[in-house]
């Protein structure tokens, strides 16, 4: 072969090889959800319809055809990693057929990996999704509903906070897995340092504990802080303010959540907790999470899923003490919850499947490493860590392993706990929120002003939403 | 031999009188569309890497999307990211300002401290090149490593910056977690980060000043200052000019030192304390992927896009050699 032709070859040849990887990577629009492979094998449901609607039958490959099912979650560290993946492989061994691509990233990256995934066209097709999320991904068509089966069995084995928490206009859209409140954690040690013999339970008796176990030294530097914050963390400052603020009688949105109502008396009263606290040096801004758990600090409001940190934390376990969150004069205590689910992406070829995975993993005695009566996922949420599982035969079945103090003051909660409003736009609010509060907390804005900007920008933000 | 033309023959007047021969192959016939044909791959690539995205984030910004719809789904809103984001949106606003307080800050020490780097390290000092590699060395590591490593190294509690402070009885300071403090210790980072490459780079330019005219100032009697003044910062200019755009450019567009160093691990969501780290591009991130406005994203992009073509202009004309 001559030059001229070897170099008309290879000119051809690299303009088609460009061609054909860039039309890969250009996104597709949505396939509907008809363009799955033909029917071949009937689908699982037999139980009876469900209140909300089940999605079509799907169609799937049959019984014994090769399937790959992608699986995404932010349980990636380590110690989460492995347990949930012999899981998987558990159910590989049952299902010959199927093979499980496990993908994890950090809870920061959950959502990104999500949205760009999808706009690529390379979404996964089982998603452990935060509730928050769910208005915004079923207005984009993102998640599948479930199927008859699923649904029913749902609506049997669940509690109504549960199913509420998975619940977007009328539709469950996925099974409940890891329940998440927040209450005041304590170090039983320190308070007991500073003679206080049991842990606040209103909100003045929260501001004098956290002042009374503070300790400052001689420049006026504190040297441990009666409360933490959490600044620089949306839910780390959100949450246990919108905890304290239902537990001093205020509301977040109103009933259909085209209102923020944060800007209330109550709210303004409830930031002013903070404000004194910080004011008479009972906190120390600058003071994160490690200063608890290190055994520095007399009090924090966290979430129980820290629960497997404080375990091996320097403070000792046994130090460790959890009580309902602090209340105002004339309100009862009132913890904030929030939920994860499993969900299915409306776009999987193989949504069939995809199901029959996430059921099997929230079903009692599907895996041969699970206790008796556990759901493989109910065993992984308890061992692996250390939270709640949603299921209520979860709950029975895995008693033993929620029976000390910490979890079971944490499950105690869910009876009176509020979940977040899950709305259009939530995510963006609470943002908003949490920029505010800790433009009042370091003196940027007064708490009033901070709120009223909040609220303003809030009203904007779920009017635009609507 | 013998019939070969002299260099004066009147045949190789003719020879050389006659036009030059078409290229009788078909390639050379169509010389120029060949040409073209090479280079349909690069051109090809650029159009759809460089050039398509950049059509596609103006039209998106002209667009609501919530990055999860089908794109054809998406509803034409005009004008209106834009309005909002000019009007309406202040944590863009103080981003816009955290941004040029980084690009205005960072850009200024960076050149100011990257000369006098270079220019120690080009006067005969011991151990020169063991010098300009520990310079380098930072520029090597991924600003998200860094970026990990210095919020360690801030720690208010167990920092080793702090420390160090310690051993002077400074009491510890709070750095990334302070409002005041987070963005000059941002600066800080950066300035840690990147000086080593424009070391680097004053430093290839000094080498390329002819050390005669240094030698002509000494005969003329120039001090140093007059040297440095007269000879060495004009000839500097070139250099100079590449520098302040270049580090322009990359620092109206920090993302990875401000999201590794403020976002405290897995669970915080950026922008240090009351947003006072808070830059462009990390409320972009946050406006696309977290509330999944990937319109006002784009519309944000689009106009940072502005604000850089329209600074790098500015620069190019203020620092242009005088013809």
């Amino acid at each position: 072969m001559n030059k001229q032709n070897l170099f008309k070859i290879l000119s051809v040849v690299s303009m088609m090889l460009l061609a054909t990887a860039c039309a890969g990577a250009v996104p597709t629009s949505a396939p509907s959800a008809t363009s799955a492979p033909a029917a071949t094998s009937a689908p699982a449901a037999t139980s009876a319809p469900a209140a909300t609607s089940a999605a079509a039958p799907t169609s799937a490959p049959a019984a014994g055809n090769p399937v790959k099912l992608v699986v995404l979650t932010h349980w990636g560290e380590e110690a989460l990693l492995k347990p949930m993946q012999a899981k998987f492989e558990e159910y590989q061994k049952q299902n010959p057929n199927v093979t499980i691509e496990y993908q994890t990233v950090t809870f920061d990256q959950l959502l990104t990996k999500i949205t760009t995934g999808r706009a690529a066209g390379i979404s996964p097709d089982v998603y452990h999704f935060y509730n928050l999320w769910m208005p915004d991904f079923v207005k984009g068509g993102l998640l599948d509903k479930p199927p008859a089966d699923v649904l029913a069995d749902i609506q049997a084995n669940y509690s109504e906070g549960s199913q509420k928490a998975v619940t977007y206009q009328g539709q469950l859209w996925g099974y409940p897995t890891e329940i998440n409140t927040w209450q005041l954690i304590y170090n039983k040690k320190l308070l007991q340092d500073a003679g206080i013999t049991k842990p606040p339970e209103t909100l003045d008796e929260l501001k004098a504990a956290a002042c009374k176990a503070k300790q400052v030294d001689s420049s006026g530097k504190i040297t441990q802080p009666g409360l933490i914050l959490l600044p620089g963390w949306d839910s780390g400052v959100v949450h246990p303010y919108l905890s304290l603020l239902w537990s001093n009688g205020g509301e977040y949105l109103n009933a259909d959540a085209s209102k923020a109502l944060f800007n209330s008396p109550e709210g303004l009263a409830t930031l002013q907790v903070y404000q004194d606290m910080i004011k008479d040096k009972c906190i120390d801004l600058s003071a994160g999470m490690d200063v608890f758990a290190n055994g520095k600090a007399a009090m924090i409001i966290m979430a129980n899923f820290w629960r497997s940190t404080l375990q091996t934390a320097p403070i000792g376990y046994e130090n460790v003490a959890v009580a309902p969150i602090p209340h105002g004069a004339n309100s009862k205590s009132t913890a904030l919850q929030y939920n994860w689910a499993y969900g299915v992406d409306a776009n999987s070829k193989n949504k069939e499947e995809a199901w029959k995975l996430v059921k099997w993993l929230n079903t009692p005695g599907t895996s041969p490493s699970a206790p008796s009566g556990a759901t493989p996922i109910g065993d992984f949420l308890t061992s692996a860590l250390g939270a709640m599982p949603s299921r209520l035969s979860d709950q029975k079945a895995l008693a033993d392993r929620l029976n000390d103090d910490f979890i079971k003051a944490y499950l105690a909660s869910t009876q009176t706990a509020r979940p977040e409003p899950v709305v259009p736009g939530g995510q963006e609010v609470k943002t908003t929120l949490q920029t505010n509060i800790e433009d009042a907390w370091f003196g940027k804005k007064d708490p009033k002003t901070a709120l009223a900007d909040a609220a303003e920008e809030a009203d904007r933000i779920l009017a635009e939403n609507k | 031999m013998a019939d070969r033309p002299s260099a004066t023959s009147p045949v190789l007047a003719r020879e050389v009188a006659r036009p030059i021969p078409q290229p009788r192959s078909r390639l050379g016939r169509h010389r120029a569309l060949w040409a073209y044909i090479f280079i349909s791959p690069a051109i090809l690539a650029l159009l759809l890497f460089a050039l398509g995205p950049i059509l596609f984030t103006f039209w998106v910004s002209v667009h609501d999307w919530n990055l999860i719809a089908p794109i054809p789904d998406m509803p034409f809103v005009g004008l209106e990211n834009y309005r909002y984001i000019l009007t309406k949106d202040a944590t863009f606003q103080q981003a816009l300002r955290n941004t040029f307080i980084f690009t205005i800050l960072g850009v200024g020490a960076n050149t100011v401290l990257g000369l006098l780097g270079a220019l120690l390290l080009n006067s005969p000092i011991r151990a020169r090149a063991i010098w300009r590699s520990i310079f380098f060395l930072p520029i090597l590591t991924a600003p998200l490593a860094l970026g990990m490593m210095w919020t360690a190294l801030l720690n208010k509690n167990y920092g080793l910056v702090n420390e160090i402070l310690g051993v002077f009885h400074i009491p510890p300071q709070p750095f990334l977690s302070n409002p005041d403090q987070a963005l000059p210790s941002i600066i800080l980072i950066a300035i840690y980060q990147y000086v080593g490459y424009y070391i680097i780079l004053y430093t290839a330019g000094l080498q390329g000043i002819p050390q005669e005219y240094y030698d002509a100032a000494a005969v003329d009697g120039a001090n140093k200052w007059q040297t440095f003044w007269s000879i060495t910062l004009p000839l500097l200019r070139p250099v100079l000019l590449f520098i302040i755009v270049t580090n322009t450019i990359g620092a109206l567009q920090v993302f990875d030192i401000v999201f590794a160093a403020t976002t405290g691990g897995a669970e915080t969501s950026g922008g240090g304390p009351a947003g006072s780290t808070m830059v462009v591009v990390l409320h972009m991130y946050n406006t696309a992927f977290k509330f999944f406005r990937m319109g006002r994203a784009t519309a944000m992009a689009t106009i940072l896009f502005a604000i850089i073509f329209i600074i790098t202009l500015i620069q190019l004309r203020l620092l242009r050699q005088r013809e």
